[in-house]
């Protein structure tokens, strides 16, 4: 194996392959985008060289609500850490202890992010459903008459009723993450922590949660630059609406290609997201780097 | 070094694939250029050559089985002029036949809306005129007033061979049920409205996630307020939006949502779910094209009418005029080697398009249908044809039929903003001039 690794020739006969293949299929494209984002181009016809254009009119004097939808998954990324992660931080730590049942709650955890999310879509739909949505029929049980709303029809609850949707779906997913990273912290420290007197609580916060961190830097990576890229989920449930109050970047720019044939203007905003994912990617790494050494 | 030569090949590769995509978009113009020069220089060896005639067309959805059926007897009969039919996805075949009647790559054969969206081509000289190949009866057998939206100039560019119509869809079981009287006037609507309410139904149905649903009712309305006249010219860009009939349609649909007319989830149906719950019979009232009526006609049979849409006592339009109109037509390239069997295979297929349409429920006829058996024919359909169609004065498609891509989403996210209360009327009037119709 290490003489294998020693050799050059093997190394670019088994890298290469995959490389040409990320090259064209993920790398050229990009590149294309880029070229598209300088046009006024209507997708069919010859396009017209703008320059930057289409950059300044996603932030200067913007009509289509572009800043509002960065906000809106900024929301989402904020609440895919914050709530999201320690949710599925506890779960894991609790199933990585040892409960009865280990197996059967890691799978039924897992599940949602198994199911399509055209299903998972409908299946919120169904649940947010203003006549006969369980949401409100559960309300109406209650004698909460006054709280039922058409979740996913009223502009002030469509992006939590979404949000909520998207956070449920994933949990499972960072879970098993976490979980197999907590797995594979050695049982001498956890028996040396317990020699020493440490409650279950304690060996959490200072074994378990520390020896974790490179899982959790790419958990924090993965729910903030998933929570930019979000679209299938939205898209199913909203399509961005009611009258734009759930748009995120990736649904503004796929009406705006799709529906209104601006190809140039829509490449900027996928420019824009592959950029914002990329900087936080990078900034998120200089974090826990620091918090490591420090 | 290195780098420079890395960077050299990736933009080699890049062009190499721009071109590849920028090819496969006319792939079929190309096939078609080569097939007809193929085609005229066999011809001039052997008149009775086989030809190839391309059609364009827009036949994704249901009905394209009745399409294709008609192509493929075509084809069966004349073997000498073989039809070669492509079709693509309506709103990309907007965007592909004016990029291609732009580059003279049009097909021989040309599926086109009549009205708004044809002039421009005709305008340019790239439609030829049929005039000549019609006075062999053809026009006789097209009911009057089929060519209307197809004529500019005094010359006819096309065969039309189905419509679009807008109709008030009313139950007549929950209407009597509830002791209503079906509105005639925008005041009795409300009435009626006001009475289901109190029932403790939803009165209106539209899929208003959907958009364009909402938009046929706002469209509608503003026939009413402004006339037939008024409407065309506006989307013409010849007058502004920013007038009172069109303020007042706006504020006529948010007099129906502030009575209830909708369901609260309103913005969250798509116009399947609408018109499901309307199938169901569990809403009165829907305004609907008449593409709806096979499915309502399947599921509540003989318990739906198809109305006119009611008046309004101080607007200028009268119940004679309809939404729709905007009708299905076929032209013939000008540039095409083969005018004779283009214009006969067109006359051909707008004919039997026609009946075979109006016959499964999935359009109105533009040709004559007293050969087609009446009792065949979808009822609701007949209502509309007979009822509300025939005998009328003036029709207005609906407007994201004039308005193409950014404008038309343009107009119906700000019916939307009225739906779900964010602008007022005069807003809309406002932004609807400033985003739309600049020029004017």
């Amino acid at each position: 194996m290490e003489r294998l690794l020693r050799d050059k020739k093997a190394i670019f006969l088994f890298t290469f392959p995959t490389f040409l293949l990320f090259t064209v299929i993920v790398v050229l494209p990009i590149f294309f985008s880029i070229h598209y984002s300088t046009l006024e181009w209507d997708g069919f016809s010859q396009g017209t060289f703008v320059g930057l254009a289409n950059y300044k009119s996603l932030f200067v004097n913007n009509t289509d609500g572009f800043l509002q939808s960065i906000i809106n998954s900024l929301i989402l990324a904020l609440i895919s850490v914050g709530i999201q992660l320690p949710i599925s931080l506890l779960l894991a730590l609790i199933i990585a202890r040892g409960v009865r049942g280990e197996n059967f709650f890691r799978t039924v955890y897992f599940i949602p992010v198994i199911i399509s999310t055209v299903v998972i879509g409908q299946l919120w739909m169904k649940i947010y459903n203003s006549d006969y949505g369980m949401l409100n029929t559960v309300l109406r049980a209650a004698g909460l008459d006054q709280y039922t709303k058409p979740w996913l029809a009223d502009t002030h609850t469509a992006l939590a009723a979404v949000f909520i949707a998207m956070l449920w779906q994933y949990i499972g997913y960072h879970m098993l993450l976490m979980y197999a990273g907590a797995k594979s912290i050695s049982p001498d420290i956890y028996e040396a922590a317990r020699i020493d007197g440490a409650s279950e609580a304690q060996m959490a916060l200072h074994v378990t949660i520390p020896l974790m961190k490179p899982i959790l830097c790419v958990c924090v990576i993965f729910a903030v630059t998933g929570s930019f890229k979000a679209f299938d989920l939205i898209y199913v449930m909203t399509g961005g609406g009611p009258l734009h109050s759930t748009e995120v970047p990736t649904t503004l720019m796929y009406t705006t290609i799709f529906s209104r044939y601006q190809y140039g203007y829509g490449s900027a905003m996928a420019i824009f997201i592959i950029a914002e994912c990329l900087i936080f990617t990078l900034v998120i790494q200089k974090l826990f780097h620091q918090n490591a050494e420090g | 070094m290195k780098t420079k030569r890395l960077f050299a090949g990736i933009l080699g590769l890049s062009i190499l694939m721009a071109s590849f995509t920028a090819c496969s978009g006319q792939q079929p113009a190309n096939s078609a250029a080569s097939e007809k020069g193929a085609a005229s220089a066999a011809s001039a060896d052997d008149s009775a050559e086989k030809i190839t005639l391309t059609f364009w067309n827009n036949y994704t959805n249901d009905s394209n089985h009745v399409m294709s059926g008609i192509i493929d007897k075509w084809n069966a009969d004349h073997p000498n002029i073989h039809i070669e039919a492509n079709s693509t996805e309506n709103n990309a075949y907007k965007v592909k036949i004016k990029t291609a009647m732009s580059a003279n790559n049009a097909p021989d054969i040309i599926y086109t809306w009549a009205g708004g969206f044809t002039q421009p081509f005709v305008e340019a000289g790239k439609i030829l005129p049929l005039d000549e190949y019609l006075n062999d009866g053809t026009k006789d057998k097209m009911l009057s007033g089929a060519l209307t939206n197809i004529t500019y100039d005094g010359k006819v560019y096309g065969l039309t061979y189905n419509q679009q119509a807008g109709a008030l869809y009313v139950n007549d079981e929950l209407f009597k049920q509830n002791n209503v009287k079906v509105p005639t006037t925008f005041d009795e609507l409300l009435t009626a409205v006001k009475a289901f309410k109190k029932a403790g139904l939803v009165p209106m149905a539209v899929g208003e996630k959907d958009k364009w649903p909402g938009m046929w009712y706002y469209d509608m309305i503003a026939l009413r307020e402004g006339g037939s006249q008024l409407c065309l010219d506006a989307l013409n860009k010849k007058v502004s939006f920013d007038q009172p009939a069109f303020v007042n349609a706006a504020q006529k649909l948010e007099e129906l949502v502030d009575a209830g007319a909708f369901a609260e989830d309103v913005l969250s149906q798509t116009r399947d779910e609408s018109v499901a719950q309307f199938s169901q019979g569990k809403i009165p009232m829907y305004f609907g094209g008449n593409f709806d009526a096979q499915v309502i006609d399947q599921s509540l049979e003989g318990k739906v009418s198809a109305v006119k849409f009611p008046t309004i006592s101080d607007g200028d339009g009268v119940d004679t005029e309809y939404l729709g109109g905007g009708a299905d037509a076929l032209c013939v390239n000008a540039n095409t080697e083969h005018k004779d069997e283009a214009v006969q295979a067109v006359k051909y297929l707008a004919e039997n398009f026609s009946s075979s349409m109006y016959l499964t429920g999935a359009g109105l006829p533009e040709w004559n249908y007293d050969s087609i058996d009446e009792s065949k024919i979808d009822p609701l359909s007949k209502q509309i044809m007979e009822d509300i169609v025939q005998g009328s004065t003036g029709s207005v498609p609906a407007w994201d039929l004039y308005l193409t891509g950014n404008d038309a989403q343009t107009h119906q996210d700000l019916v939307q903003s009225l739906f779900g209360k964010q602008i007022t009327p005069e807003d809309f009037g406002k932004q609807t001039q400033s985003k739309i119709n600049k020029a004017a």
